[in-house]
């Protein structure tokens, strides 16, 4: 009895290893999407490389000139390691990548910027609690940058 | 069910031989059908072990002392979670149950990357493959198999090591396994992208997160030891340098140190000869820990001293992997070019290779004081081994640099940073550090290494504490968040920062409890039942332990098994400061069948310390019932176990997936397609 079960479990496991050479059933050899991997995670490291520098920026471990600098030279790297396919490039990573780099924007902006005033549009200075020409209070135009950029995780 | 199990065995090695071969030819070929004949023999292997693993505990469960392993291993009195905790606890078990779980990996690895990844994974699956036949290959010619007959049936065992005898035993083994074999799926992956010539950022995104689950285990592993050690061997240590102890620690630290390096690669494009180097190195010591516990070459409390056969075999497999790496990564050296270089001294990539050199020191040093018995015995023909003053002279300054890193490094920018930010940035936690530095002065501490350990966690712990304070505000700023809402969002959006950093407070604590054994105080106490002893400890407090009484007891399984172990239990009330605060019952046993005694300790834990009583010697027989103990409080000793939980849990963190990893899309065919790496990629590091 147990050489029989030895004997079978031997055969079946033999045929499951071998049906794919006898039957020609074939497994995939390429991933459709590498080809646009690499640029794109290029596209994500240069891009996330930015945020992190504006992060760096917020929690005090760089400004002023350094700062300047530094996002000079990770500008450029990103425009070079931005290839004309990974812009074209419609996959769910490119358009990861363009949220990440609106969010940035939008950061960029509220940092660097100031916020916009609902009442007049201008442009205040980071961290002022009131319009600079109106006088308005500006809760309601920091909660709609907030809410066009950091309403979610990343995709 | 044993004979089915040995079947298996046997028809295991073949099958993954068969597997080696198409899934290398398959590669090199572009033939589909021997890749996917490569892919499965990888499932099937696995069920195979799995259906030896079961015949060898079935042998035990079912007493199969006909089986030299089964004899060898356990005896009928044996509790029967013990029995099934016997598949590794010898060599021949052990070696079957690390291959089972090697080969459960493997097939994770193949089965997750079904869909993705599939340049790799023609050559990934043949090295784990080729790694199992390895292992299989041991099993059945190296005078190790755990289905070898005995020329008679013994009437039984003879049975389990008394230290053994402990619950970690069934979880601190596993888990340390587990850590090892997930190690090889991504040296699988780095071989397969040198084979492949595939060598951008892709297999680091791949291997990224096995090389955390693998830390995460081996962690785990390390600390159940200690923990294993401290109570049940009976002497209040956790950890003795011990060479199996040592082997567990190699691959950490090489894997800690990958963990690190990888985002330079990430993020600069650089250290990729490192990176691979270290990953084969992680791989290699793994294999070395399997080596040194199984080949019985070093002599430790936890070799299983069968026969050398086995430590050639594997010191000639190690040199052949490593052979193969060196040549694969000289002969890719044109693509593993630096893609830029360290600005400054003063930047997070600077730090991050300080703390990799650093790791990679005590990796050595570890390694000379582990392989210097061999080393002497070679050279002058007399094995001499090196204590703990060795390892903790040169590790404890090294650890310490260390340990300031883990506080560094964080508040450095990327590139290049201005003294004056740093100088802003340091000074809360320079502040914090010269603050416990002055109190613990002015309490009258003035043990130098324990004192540094302080104060560089203080600085550490303040520079972790910050970290999380100015991302929360940061964030709650410019998002018009609450700040748990807002702290939430920040590590939701970067668990592997985040993560980190609660590994870095975690190690901390860690650190803190283990500085505390400074303060150890011990004493040794002669008693008849009713008398008291008096110990204090370093916090001041005074305990006060009474010595009650002593009993006998041999307790039985069932009517029809006989006593494993006979048990001498005392029992002592403690007082702590005049309140009765616990009843211990610390016991010498012996086992009658194994002929052998141990001792059970006592032990009460509070946040600050541990008191530990160990009893030395118990006096039945007179009728006096004197006994002698040593009585000892160990300060901050629960810290460490605090913190080995806290690094766990910071690990979990960074390993959880991102939100939406596993919304892939369907592939052509109705496969589930992966999605694209990002989340584990590059981007997963912005904040």
């Amino acid at each position: 009895m147990t050489l029989v079960g030895g004997v079978l479990l031997a055969a079946g496991i033999l045929l499951y290893v071998l049906e794919p050479v006898l039957s020609g059933r074939s497994a995939l050899l390429y991933d459709g999407e590498d080809q646009h991997d690499e640029s794109a995670a290029r596209r994500r490291v240069a891009l996330a490389a930015l945020r992190d520098l504006e992060y760096d920026r917020a929690t005090g471990k760089v400004d002023g000139e350094d700062y300047e600098r530094l996002r000079a030279e990770l500008s450029r790297e990103a425009l070079l390691r931005l290839g004309p396919e990974a812009v074209v490039a419609e996959s769910p990573a490119a358009r990861a990548s363009q949220a990440l780099e609106d969010e940035i924007a939008t950061i960029r902006r509220a940092l660097r910027e100031g916020l916009q005033c609902a009442g007049c549009r201008r442009l205040n200075e980071f961290g002022a609690k009131y319009c600079g020409k109106c006088g308005t209070r500006l809760h309601a135009s920091r909660a709609a940058v907030a809410a066009h950029g950091e309403d979610g995780e990343r995709p | 069910m044993t004979v089915l199990g040995e079947t298996a065995l046997w028809t295991a090695l073949p099958i993954a031989l068969w597997g080696t071969a198409v899934s290398f030819a398959g590669g090199r070929t572009g033939r589909s059908e021997l890749v996917l004949s490569g892919e499965r023999t990888a499932y099937a292997v696995t069920f195979l072990l799995l259906l030896a693993s079961v015949g060898i505990v079935a042998a035990f469960v079912g007493g199969r002392y006909e089986y030299w392993y089964v004899a060898n291993y356990s005896n009928r009195e044996l509790d029967t979670y013990f029995k099934v905790a016997g598949l590794w606890a010898g060599q021949r078990g052990s070696l079957v149950f690390w291959t089972l779980l090697l080969s459960a990996f493997a097939s994770i690895a193949v089965f997750q990357n079904r869909a993705r990844n599939r340049e790799f994974m023609p050559y990934a699956a043949g090295v784990l493959l080729a790694i199992l036949s390895f292992l299989l290959v041991v099993l059945l010619f190296a005078g190790v198999n755990p289905f070898e007959r005995l020329d008679f049936t013994p009437a039984n065992g003879r049975g389990l090591n008394p230290q053994l005898q402990n619950y970690w035993m069934t979880i601190h083994p596993p888990t340390l396994y587990l850590g090892f074999t997930a190690f090889a799926v991504p040296f699988a992956f780095a071989v397969s992208a040198l084979l492949a010539n595939r060598l951008d950022s892709r297999w680091i995104a791949v291997a990224r997160r096995w090389i955390l689950l693998s830390w995460f285990f081996l962690t785990l592993g390390i600390v159940f030891g200690m923990r294993w050690a401290y109570e049940e061997l009976g002497w209040g240590g956790y950890w003795f340098w011990d060479p199996v102890e040592n082997a567990s620690l190699l691959p950490w630290l090489t894997a800690t140190a990958f963990l690190h390096s990888i985002q330079i690669q990430e993020n600069r494009g650089m250290l990729k000869v490192w990176n691979m180097g270290l990953v084969a190195a992680t791989f290699l010591l793994t294999i070395f820990a399997t080596f040194l516990t199984r080949s019985g070459l070093i002599e430790s409390v936890h070799s299983f001293a069968e026969n050398l056969k086995i430590a050639y075999i594997f010191l000639g497999f190690m040199g052949a992997t490593a052979a193969f790496c060196a040549v694969l990564i000289v002969h890719r050296l044109p693509s593993l070019g630096s893609e830029s270089r360290i600005q400054s001294f003063l930047s997070r990539e600077s730090a991050f290779l300080f703390n990799n050199l650093l790791l990679v020191g005590i990796a050595f040093a570890v390694m000379w004081g582990t392989l210097y018995p061999l080393i002497t015995e070679g050279v002058f023909g007399q094995k001499i081994n090196v204590g703990p003053p060795y390892y903790n002279r040169v590790n404890l300054p090294i650890g310490l640099i260390l340990l300031a890193l883990m506080g560094i490094g964080p508040v450095i920018a990327w590139r290049r940073a201005s003294r004056r930010n740093l100088r802003k940035n340091f000074l809360l936690p320079c502040a914090a550090a010269a603050a416990v530095l002055a109190v613990l002065w002015l309490t009258g501490v003035r043990h130098g290494t324990a004192l540094a350990t302080f104060v560089v966690s203080a600085f550490v712990m303040t520079t972790v504490a910050t970290e999380f304070w100015k991302g929360t505000r940061a964030r709650a700023r410019i998002a018009g968040e609450g700040h748990l809402r807002a702290l939430r969002g920040l590590v939701r959006r970067n668990r592997r920062r985040w993560g980190g950093y609660v590994v870095h407070a975690g190690v901390v604590i860690l650190f803190t409890g283990v500085a505390g054994s400074a303060f150890d105080v011990a004493q040794v106490h002669e008693m008849a039942p009713g008398e008291t002893a008096a110990i204090r400890s370093a916090f001041g407090h005074e305990y006060r332990l009474t010595y009650e009484s002593l009993s006998h007891s041999r307790p039985r399984a069932s009517d029809d098994v006989p006593e494993n172990d006979w048990r001498w239990t005392a029992l002592l009330t403690v007082r702590k400061d005049g309140e009765h605060v616990a009843a211990m019952r610390p016991e010498r046993r012996y086992y009658p069948v194994m002929e052998e005694s141990s001792t059970e300790v006592g032990i009460r834990s509070s946040l600050l310390e541990d008191l530990y009583v160990i009893p030395r010697e118990v006096d039945f027989d007179s009728g006096t019932e004197r006994a002698s103990f040593e009585f000892k409080v160990l300060p901050l000793v629960p810290w460490i176990w605090f913190g080995g939980v806290v690094v766990a849990f910071g690990t979990l963190v960074g390993l959880w997936p991102a939100a939406g990893a596993h919304s892939g899309v369907r592939a052509p065919g109705g496969r589930r397609r992966a999605p694209q790496s990002a989340p584990s990629g590059a981007a997963g590091r912005a904040a």
